[in-house]
């Protein structure tokens, strides 16, 4: 019996406001416990939440990135459920008319393209935080987060195995950052992910019963989660038993989902209109607005560098992977006249720095300003290739200044043609062996020599002079 | 209107009900259900939706920061807590 795998994601992406969706409270992440609390955060009686613009501003951006259809009037519903961290009792969401309808999003996996259906993108309030393990017998709450916008972008199950799921969360991703609507930033929870997984015959239309995996928030954890999820099911199926609907939690360190049975009573939320909320509407003005001002995307980036700067597909798809990467290139490139050389150290020696450290670039000491002057320095002949190598590690480490590093380790590149030629010649009569066999035809050797004055110079020889002067001495 | 539905919706809004009160739970549910139910009988196939009785659309904010720290008043009224949190029974999933 073969199977087919059915994923579809719900997205939670923390909304890049000052303040929270229905009141003054700051979203600062990372603050004292409960000092981001406002009244109406709390639920206190008598206080009513008033919807912060903003939040629309940015969830439309997201709609109008993805293709989709925004509903210029929305509205709120409550959904009710006690949790300590939810200090009313219920969520405010959009339930009946999310602003965000009917997207889509490309994703590439393995050198093919996919569209993966977006179903809707609503704003809903966050909830605080437990805190289980502080504490002996107790559970302690913070409610800085409580009431922060969260835009819940929902897929279709069209998603096929947990690679694609990757795949898709990361576009998720790249697009928010882009458009300046999340920070993205994964381990202090901005981005945070439900994932809903069923099994089916391959030959079956109907699809299968669904297991929900909650609040998983890295890649890997994304992955995992999932083909643990496929195996379970595969198995139980195989062994004729049935999938029981359910919300699992995924343990990353036993690498396991279990029931969280506890939730299964409450699982009725019994959805109703918000009736402290009036339905808030965008007008044409407004809609116009976010439109003309949407930043430009990752895929008219790409498009972009390969037809007016004239880079490689591949350095293209690199450097507009990310915000931080196309804003490195763009920012670095603006201080030369020389963008492909910037693109070929960029995808190059600096990710390769990237990758050893396993950081991104933003959490680098690289500035776009040191970095730019660095390649400045290549094509204005100050140093060689081999020498800005070094000059790299060392602002790579340090974050110095690269004219610094230039001048107090001496690397200046040697131009004057009368010292090199000096050395060439020292070179040549210490080598009689290898002079006369490249003379006689060991045109090979060539490379020895040029090796050797680089040698003696400390690579602060310029290479073309080099090549010209050897070649000049050695006829 | 049963008793296992009346069960089923004070657990869920954590409310107890005494169980010589229940009967006369379910029977005053029942009449509220049909007197709402009233309301079916009018044909309301080609009225939209009503979100809010006030037929208003709502006032806005602007993204501002203007909640002062209550951390303090905050913790000290409610039923238990600490320097920093709110203290509840334990919860673990």
């Amino acid at each position: 019996m073969s199977w087919e795998t059915v994923i579809g994601l719900e997205i939670h992406v923390q909304l890049s406001t000052k303040s929270k969706l229905f009141s003054g409270g700051s979203t600062e992440f990372g603050a004292e416990a409960n000092t981001h609390v406002d009244l109406i955060d709390m639920g206190l009686p008598g206080v009513l939440p008033v919807a912060n613009k903003e939040a629309f501003y940015k969830a439309i951006r997201f709609g109008l990135a993805t293709g989709a259809k925004i509903n210029q009037t929305s509205s709120f519903d409550r959904k009710n459920y006690f949790y300590p961290d939810l200090p009313k009792g219920y969520q405010i969401t959009q339930m009946t008319k999310p602003i965000v309808e009917k997207g889509s999003i490309k994703i590439y996996l393995d050198g093919s393209e996919k569209v993966i259906n977006i179903t809707r993108a609503h704003l809903e309030e966050d909830a605080g935080k437990s805190i289980h393990d502080l504490f002996d017998g107790e559970t302690g709450v913070d409610l800085n987060r409580a009431g922060t916008p969260l835009l819940e972008i929902v897929s279709e199950p069209e998603i096929s195995n947990a690679k694609e799921a990757v795949a898709y969360f990361k576009a998720i991703r790249q697009l928010v950052t882009f458009l300046d609507i999340c920070d993205g930033n994964m381990a202090e929870g901005s981005m945070r992910c439900d994932v809903n997984v069923s099994i089916k015959k391959n030959d079956s239309s109907e699809l299968g019963t669904r297991a929900e995996l909650k609040n998983i928030n890295s890649f890997k954890f994304i992955e995992k989660a999932i083909n643990f999820e496929i195996d379970r099911q595969t198995k139980l199926l195989e062994n004729g038993e049935s999938v029981v609907q359910e919300t699992r939690l995924y343990d990353s360190e036993k690498n396991e989902t279990r029931s969280m049975r506890s939730k299964e009573e409450a699982n009725d939320y019994r959805y109703f209109p918000c009736p402290d909320l009036l339905p808030v509407v965008i007008s044409d003005k407004e809609l116009i607005e976010i439109k003309e001002n949407l930043p430009e995307l990752p895929e008219e980036k790409e498009k972009r560098y390969v037809e007016d700067i004239g880079l490689d597909k591949s350095e293209a798809v690199i450097i507009s992977s990310s915000k931080a990467m196309a804003n490195m290139f763009e920012e670095a490139s603006a201080k030369t006249n020389d963008a492909k050389l910037v693109a070929k150290w960029l995808v190059g020696d600096v990710s390769a720095l990237l990758n050893k450290d396993n950081i991104e670039i933003d959490e680098s000491k690289l500035s776009a300003e040191n970095f730019g002057k660095l390649i400045e320095r290549i094509t204005d002949n100050t140093i060689s290739g081999k020498i800005a190598k070094s000059v790299l590690e060392d602002i790579w480490e340090n974050g110095s200044d690269v004219d610094k590093v230039i001048e107090t380790k001496g690397l200046v590149q040697i131009q004057d043609e009368s010292i090199l030629e000096d050395i060439a010649q020292k070179v040549i009569q210490s080598n009689p062996d290898q002079v006369s066999a490249y003379l006689n035809g060991k045109d090979k050797l060539f490379g020895f020599f040029v090796g050797q004055v680089m040698k003696e110079t400390q690579g602060k020889a310029n290479p073309k002079s080099v090549n010209d002067i050897l070649r000049r001495l050695l006829k | 209107m049963d008793k296992k539905t009346v069960t089923t919706i004070s657990y869920l809004s954590r409310l107890k009900i005494d169980d010589e009160k229940e009967e006369k739970i379910i029977e005053d549910l029942d009449n509220i259900i049909k007197f709402v139910d009233q309301l079916n009988i009018i044909d309301t196939s080609d009225v939209a939706p009503l979100t809010n009785p006030l037929e208003k659309t709502a006032k806005t904010r602007k993204d501002i920061v203007t909640a002062k720290n209550l951390k303090k008043d905050l913790l000290e009224v409610a039923p238990s807590s600490n320097d920093d949190y709110f203290l509840v029974p334990r919860v673990v999933e």
